[in-house]
Protein backbone atom coordinates (compact mmCIF):
# COMPACT_ATOMS: atom_id res chain seq x y z
CA UNK A 1 0.00 0.00 0.00
CA UNK A 2 2.78 2.39 0.95
CA UNK A 3 4.56 1.56 -2.25
CA UNK A 4 1.43 2.27 -4.28
CA UNK A 5 1.03 5.67 -2.58
CA UNK A 6 4.61 6.64 -3.37
CA UNK A 7 4.16 5.69 -7.01
CA UNK A 8 1.00 7.83 -7.19
CA UNK A 9 2.79 10.83 -5.70
CA UNK A 10 5.60 10.38 -8.19
CA UNK A 11 3.20 10.04 -11.09
CA UNK A 12 1.32 13.21 -10.15
CA UNK A 13 4.61 15.07 -9.79
CA UNK A 14 5.71 13.82 -13.20
CA UNK A 15 2.48 15.02 -14.81
CA UNK A 16 2.89 18.49 -13.29
CA UNK A 17 6.51 18.61 -14.38
CA UNK A 18 5.65 17.64 -17.96
CA UNK A 19 2.85 20.21 -18.06
CA UNK A 20 5.23 22.89 -16.84
CA UNK A 21 7.78 22.02 -19.52
CA UNK A 22 5.20 21.87 -22.31
CA UNK A 23 3.48 25.07 -21.25
CA UNK A 24 6.27 27.63 -21.34
CA UNK A 25 4.19 30.65 -22.38
CA UNK A 26 2.59 33.49 -20.43
CA UNK A 27 -1.11 33.42 -19.49
CA UNK A 28 -3.10 36.56 -20.33
CA UNK A 29 -4.83 38.31 -17.44
CA UNK A 30 -8.63 38.54 -17.25
CA UNK A 31 -8.85 41.82 -19.18
CA UNK A 32 -6.52 40.60 -21.90
CA UNK A 33 -8.40 37.32 -22.19
CA UNK A 34 -11.59 39.33 -22.75
CA UNK A 35 -9.85 41.29 -25.50
CA UNK A 36 -8.62 38.06 -27.10
CA UNK A 37 -12.14 36.64 -26.92
CA UNK A 38 -13.48 39.71 -28.70
CA UNK A 39 -10.81 39.31 -31.43
CA UNK A 40 -11.78 35.64 -31.74
CA UNK A 41 -15.49 36.43 -32.07
CA UNK A 42 -14.74 39.06 -34.74
CA UNK A 43 -12.39 36.73 -36.62
CA UNK A 44 -14.99 33.95 -36.63
CA UNK A 45 -17.64 36.36 -37.84
CA UNK A 46 -15.39 37.41 -40.74
CA UNK A 47 -14.50 33.81 -41.55
CA UNK A 48 -16.88 31.09 -40.26
CA UNK A 49 -14.19 28.45 -40.90
CA UNK A 50 -11.68 30.20 -38.62
CA UNK A 51 -10.10 27.67 -36.28
CA UNK A 52 -8.32 29.85 -33.73
CA UNK A 53 -5.20 31.96 -33.34
CA UNK A 54 -1.77 30.66 -34.24
CA UNK A 55 1.57 31.65 -32.79
CA UNK A 56 3.18 30.54 -36.06
CA UNK A 57 1.07 32.93 -38.10
CA UNK A 58 1.72 35.66 -35.55
CA UNK A 59 5.46 35.09 -35.95
CA UNK A 60 5.22 35.30 -39.74
CA UNK A 61 3.19 38.51 -39.43
CA UNK A 62 5.74 39.96 -37.00
CA UNK A 63 8.60 39.23 -39.39
CA UNK A 64 6.86 40.35 -42.60
CA UNK A 65 8.02 43.50 -44.40
CA UNK A 66 6.03 45.85 -46.55
CA UNK A 67 6.91 48.77 -48.82
CA UNK A 68 5.33 51.98 -47.54
CA UNK A 69 3.51 53.75 -50.37
CA UNK A 70 4.49 57.30 -49.45
CA UNK A 71 7.89 56.84 -47.78
CA UNK A 72 9.19 54.23 -50.24
CA UNK A 73 10.88 52.23 -47.54
CA UNK A 74 10.40 48.69 -46.25
CA UNK A 75 8.71 48.61 -42.91
CA UNK A 76 7.72 45.89 -40.52
CA UNK A 77 7.35 45.21 -36.80
CA UNK A 78 11.01 44.19 -36.82
CA UNK A 79 12.15 47.62 -38.07
CA UNK A 80 11.89 48.83 -34.48
CA UNK A 81 11.41 45.70 -32.36
CA UNK A 82 14.21 43.59 -33.97
CA UNK A 83 13.51 40.01 -35.10
CA UNK A 84 13.64 38.76 -31.52
CA UNK A 85 10.77 40.08 -29.33
CA UNK A 86 12.81 39.17 -26.25
CA UNK A 87 15.34 41.85 -27.17
CA UNK A 88 15.15 45.58 -26.67
CA UNK A 89 14.37 47.53 -29.80
CA UNK A 90 14.90 51.05 -31.05
CA UNK A 91 12.59 53.53 -32.77
CA UNK A 92 13.64 55.09 -36.07
CA UNK A 93 14.97 58.10 -34.17
CA UNK A 94 16.95 56.07 -31.68
CA UNK A 95 14.70 55.78 -28.61
CA UNK A 96 15.08 52.44 -26.84
CA UNK A 97 11.97 50.21 -26.77
CA UNK A 98 11.63 47.67 -23.97
CA UNK A 99 11.21 44.03 -25.09
CA UNK A 100 7.81 43.02 -26.46
CA UNK A 101 7.82 39.48 -25.04
CA UNK A 102 5.76 39.38 -21.81
CA UNK A 103 7.98 36.61 -20.46
CA UNK A 104 10.79 39.18 -20.37
CA UNK A 105 8.78 42.37 -19.88
CA UNK A 106 5.89 41.73 -17.48
CA UNK A 107 4.10 44.97 -18.38
CA UNK A 108 3.46 43.91 -21.96
CA UNK A 109 -0.04 42.82 -22.98
CA UNK A 110 -1.65 43.52 -19.63
CA UNK A 111 -3.73 46.62 -20.50
CA UNK A 112 -6.23 46.25 -23.38
CA UNK A 113 -6.54 50.02 -23.93
CA UNK A 114 -2.78 50.33 -24.31
CA UNK A 115 -2.61 47.31 -26.61
CA UNK A 116 -5.36 48.67 -28.85
CA UNK A 117 -3.76 52.12 -28.87
CA UNK A 118 -0.40 50.81 -30.04
CA UNK A 119 -1.91 48.46 -32.61
CA UNK A 120 -3.66 51.48 -34.06
CA UNK A 121 -0.51 53.61 -34.22
CA UNK A 122 1.89 50.93 -35.39
CA UNK A 123 -0.37 49.04 -37.81
CA UNK A 124 -0.93 52.35 -39.53
CA UNK A 125 2.86 52.92 -39.66
CA UNK A 126 3.60 49.51 -41.16
CA UNK A 127 0.48 48.57 -43.11
CA UNK A 128 -1.18 51.96 -43.72
CA UNK A 129 -4.39 50.49 -42.31
CA UNK A 130 -5.70 49.07 -39.06
CA UNK A 131 -4.84 45.46 -38.24
CA UNK A 132 -7.64 42.90 -38.42
CA UNK A 133 -8.81 41.08 -35.27
CA UNK A 134 -7.22 37.91 -36.67
CA UNK A 135 -3.84 39.61 -37.12
CA UNK A 136 -3.99 41.08 -33.62
CA UNK A 137 -4.97 37.74 -32.07
CA UNK A 138 -2.18 35.89 -33.88
CA UNK A 139 0.33 38.57 -32.90
CA UNK A 140 -0.56 38.40 -29.20
CA UNK A 141 -0.63 34.59 -29.30
CA UNK A 142 2.91 34.64 -30.68
CA UNK A 143 4.08 37.13 -28.05
CA UNK A 144 2.56 35.11 -25.22
CA UNK A 145 4.25 31.95 -26.52
CA UNK A 146 7.79 33.33 -26.28
CA UNK B 1 68.21 70.75 -1.55
CA UNK B 2 66.04 67.79 -0.64
CA UNK B 3 63.41 70.13 0.83
CA UNK B 4 63.35 72.23 -2.34
CA UNK B 5 62.75 69.12 -4.42
CA UNK B 6 59.85 68.13 -2.17
CA UNK B 7 58.25 71.58 -2.49
CA UNK B 8 58.67 71.51 -6.27
CA UNK B 9 57.05 68.07 -6.45
CA UNK B 10 54.16 69.21 -4.27
CA UNK B 11 53.69 72.28 -6.46
CA UNK B 12 53.62 70.15 -9.58
CA UNK B 13 51.01 67.82 -8.06
CA UNK B 14 48.85 70.80 -7.01
CA UNK B 15 49.04 72.27 -10.52
CA UNK B 16 48.08 68.93 -12.03
CA UNK B 17 45.03 68.62 -9.77
CA UNK B 18 44.01 72.23 -10.45
CA UNK B 19 44.32 71.59 -14.16
CA UNK B 20 42.08 68.53 -13.98
CA UNK B 21 39.41 70.32 -11.98
CA UNK B 22 39.40 73.71 -13.71
CA UNK B 23 40.37 72.76 -17.24
CA UNK B 24 37.17 71.16 -18.50
CA UNK B 25 35.07 73.80 -16.77
CA UNK B 26 36.99 76.66 -18.35
CA UNK B 27 36.44 75.05 -21.74
CA UNK B 28 32.82 74.27 -21.03
CA UNK B 29 32.06 77.88 -20.19
CA UNK B 30 33.05 78.88 -23.67
CA UNK B 31 29.92 78.40 -25.71
CA UNK B 32 31.58 78.79 -29.08
CA UNK B 33 34.80 76.89 -28.62
CA UNK B 34 33.24 73.95 -26.84
CA UNK B 35 31.06 72.73 -29.68
CA UNK B 36 32.29 69.93 -31.85
CA UNK B 37 34.60 68.71 -29.15
CA UNK B 38 34.02 65.11 -28.30
CA UNK B 39 34.21 63.79 -24.82
CA UNK B 40 33.77 60.12 -24.26
CA UNK B 41 34.02 59.59 -20.55
CA UNK B 42 32.57 62.50 -18.62
CA UNK B 43 28.94 62.40 -17.73
CA UNK B 44 28.49 65.17 -15.20
CA UNK B 45 25.62 67.50 -14.65
CA UNK B 46 26.20 71.22 -14.98
CA UNK B 47 25.02 73.55 -12.25
CA UNK B 48 21.78 74.33 -14.09
CA UNK B 49 18.68 73.12 -12.25
CA UNK B 50 15.21 73.11 -13.70
CA UNK B 51 12.08 71.29 -12.58
CA UNK B 52 10.82 69.58 -15.71
CA UNK B 53 7.01 69.60 -15.99
CA UNK B 54 5.70 66.03 -15.98
CA UNK B 55 2.59 64.35 -17.35
CA UNK B 56 2.32 60.53 -17.62
CA UNK B 57 0.30 60.75 -20.85
CA UNK B 58 3.03 62.91 -22.37
CA UNK B 59 5.73 60.40 -21.42
CA UNK B 60 3.74 57.50 -22.87
CA UNK B 61 2.27 59.02 -26.01
CA UNK B 62 5.31 61.04 -27.06
CA UNK B 63 8.26 59.74 -25.09
CA UNK B 64 7.78 56.13 -26.24
CA UNK B 65 8.96 57.05 -29.72
CA UNK B 66 11.34 59.97 -29.32
CA UNK B 67 13.18 62.17 -26.86
CA UNK B 68 10.68 63.72 -24.47
CA UNK B 69 11.10 67.29 -25.64
CA UNK B 70 10.52 69.76 -22.86
CA UNK B 71 7.35 71.78 -23.46
CA UNK B 72 9.52 74.91 -23.18
CA UNK B 73 11.17 74.11 -26.51
CA UNK B 74 8.21 75.47 -28.49
CA UNK B 75 5.68 78.29 -28.23
CA UNK B 76 2.06 77.39 -27.44
CA UNK B 77 0.98 77.93 -31.06
CA UNK B 78 3.42 75.25 -32.19
CA UNK B 79 2.11 72.71 -29.68
CA UNK B 80 -1.42 73.45 -30.89
CA UNK B 81 -0.33 72.81 -34.47
CA UNK B 82 1.39 69.56 -33.46
CA UNK B 83 -1.48 68.14 -31.44
CA UNK B 84 -4.15 69.22 -33.94
CA UNK B 85 -2.09 67.64 -36.70
CA UNK B 86 -1.25 64.48 -34.73
CA UNK B 87 -2.86 62.26 -37.37
CA UNK B 88 -0.10 63.43 -39.72
CA UNK B 89 2.81 63.69 -37.32
CA UNK B 90 5.74 63.84 -39.76
CA UNK B 91 3.98 61.19 -41.81
CA UNK B 92 2.68 59.15 -38.89
CA UNK B 93 -0.78 58.83 -37.35
CA UNK B 94 -0.32 58.98 -33.58
CA UNK B 95 -3.79 57.53 -32.95
CA UNK B 96 -4.54 60.00 -30.15
CA UNK B 97 -8.13 60.00 -28.96
CA UNK B 98 -9.94 63.26 -28.16
CA UNK B 99 -9.33 62.96 -24.41
CA UNK B 100 -5.58 62.41 -24.89
CA UNK B 101 -5.36 65.38 -27.25
CA UNK B 102 -7.08 67.67 -24.75
CA UNK B 103 -4.91 66.50 -21.88
CA UNK B 104 -1.67 66.81 -23.85
CA UNK B 105 -2.50 70.21 -25.29
CA UNK B 106 -3.44 71.68 -21.89
CA UNK B 107 -0.14 70.47 -20.44
CA UNK B 108 2.00 71.57 -23.36
CA UNK B 109 0.53 75.05 -23.70
CA UNK B 110 0.62 75.67 -19.94
CA UNK B 111 4.36 74.95 -19.98
CA UNK B 112 5.22 76.29 -23.44
CA UNK B 113 8.21 78.52 -24.16
CA UNK B 114 6.33 81.76 -23.34
CA UNK B 115 5.84 80.71 -19.71
CA UNK B 116 8.16 77.80 -19.02
CA UNK B 117 10.98 79.49 -17.12
CA UNK B 118 13.27 77.05 -18.95
CA UNK B 119 16.64 78.65 -19.64
CA UNK B 120 16.61 78.02 -23.39
CA UNK B 121 13.00 79.06 -24.05
CA UNK B 122 13.76 82.77 -24.35
CA UNK B 123 16.69 82.11 -26.69
CA UNK B 124 14.49 79.95 -28.92
CA UNK B 125 11.64 82.50 -28.93
CA UNK B 126 13.98 85.39 -29.72
CA UNK B 127 14.92 83.84 -33.06
CA UNK B 128 11.41 82.81 -34.04
CA UNK B 129 9.51 85.81 -35.40
CA UNK B 130 5.97 84.93 -36.45
CA UNK B 131 6.69 81.37 -37.52
CA UNK B 132 4.90 78.38 -36.06
CA UNK B 133 7.65 75.78 -36.13
CA UNK B 134 6.86 72.13 -35.49
CA UNK B 135 10.27 70.54 -35.96
CA UNK B 136 12.38 71.26 -32.88
CA UNK B 137 15.58 70.10 -34.54
CA UNK B 138 15.06 72.79 -37.20
CA UNK B 139 14.62 75.71 -34.81
CA UNK B 140 17.02 78.52 -35.74
CA UNK B 141 18.51 78.62 -32.27
CA UNK B 142 18.96 74.83 -32.04
CA UNK B 143 20.54 74.75 -35.49
CA UNK B 144 22.94 77.54 -34.55
CA UNK B 145 23.98 75.71 -31.40
CA UNK B 146 24.70 72.50 -33.35
CA UNK B 147 26.24 74.06 -36.45
CA UNK B 148 29.70 72.70 -35.68
CA UNK B 149 28.58 69.12 -35.26
CA UNK B 150 29.12 67.36 -38.56
CA UNK B 151 26.30 65.34 -40.11
CA UNK B 152 28.05 61.91 -39.82
CA UNK B 153 28.18 62.40 -36.05
CA UNK B 154 24.36 62.44 -35.93
CA UNK B 155 24.33 59.24 -38.00
CA UNK B 156 26.43 57.24 -35.53
CA UNK B 157 24.56 54.07 -34.45
CA UNK B 158 24.13 55.21 -30.86
CA UNK B 159 22.82 58.60 -31.96
CA UNK B 160 20.89 57.80 -35.17
CA UNK B 161 19.20 61.17 -35.61
CA UNK B 162 19.20 64.83 -34.60
CA UNK B 163 16.10 64.22 -32.54
CA UNK B 164 17.85 61.76 -30.22
CA UNK B 165 18.83 64.61 -27.89
CA UNK B 166 19.51 62.30 -24.97
CA UNK B 167 22.32 60.53 -26.83
CA UNK B 168 24.65 63.50 -26.34
CA UNK B 169 22.75 65.40 -23.63
CA UNK B 170 22.55 62.63 -21.00
CA UNK B 171 20.88 65.05 -18.58
CA UNK B 172 18.69 66.69 -21.19
CA UNK B 173 15.58 64.98 -19.89
CA UNK B 174 16.20 66.87 -16.63
CA UNK B 175 16.48 70.11 -18.56
CA UNK B 176 20.27 70.26 -18.48
CA UNK B 177 21.46 71.16 -21.97
CA UNK B 178 24.55 73.01 -20.77
CA UNK B 179 27.65 72.69 -22.87
CA UNK B 180 29.55 71.22 -19.95
CA UNK B 181 27.09 68.33 -19.61
CA UNK B 182 27.45 67.22 -23.23
CA UNK B 183 28.98 63.82 -23.99
CA UNK B 184 29.17 62.86 -27.66
CA UNK B 185 29.39 59.07 -28.05
CA UNK B 186 32.28 57.98 -30.25
CA UNK B 187 30.26 55.32 -32.08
Amino acid sequence: MIKYGAVMVLAVAAVFFAAGVLYAGVQPNKEMQALMDSYLAAAMKADPGFKGFSAEEGKAFFNAKRMHSANKEERGCTTCHTTNPANKGKTTVGKVIEPMAPSINKERFTDPAKVEKWFKRNCSWVLERECTPKEKGNYITYMLSI
Amino acid sequence: MKRRKTILTLLAVCLLIAGFVAGPRALADDDERGEGRERGERNERSGYKYTVPQLPAYSQECGSCHFLYLPGFLPARSWEALINGSDKHFGEDLALDAAAKTELLAFLTANAAEKSGFKWSAKILKRLGNETPTRITELAYIKKEHRKIKEPVFKRPSIKSRSNCGACHPHGSQGDFEEGAVVIPAK
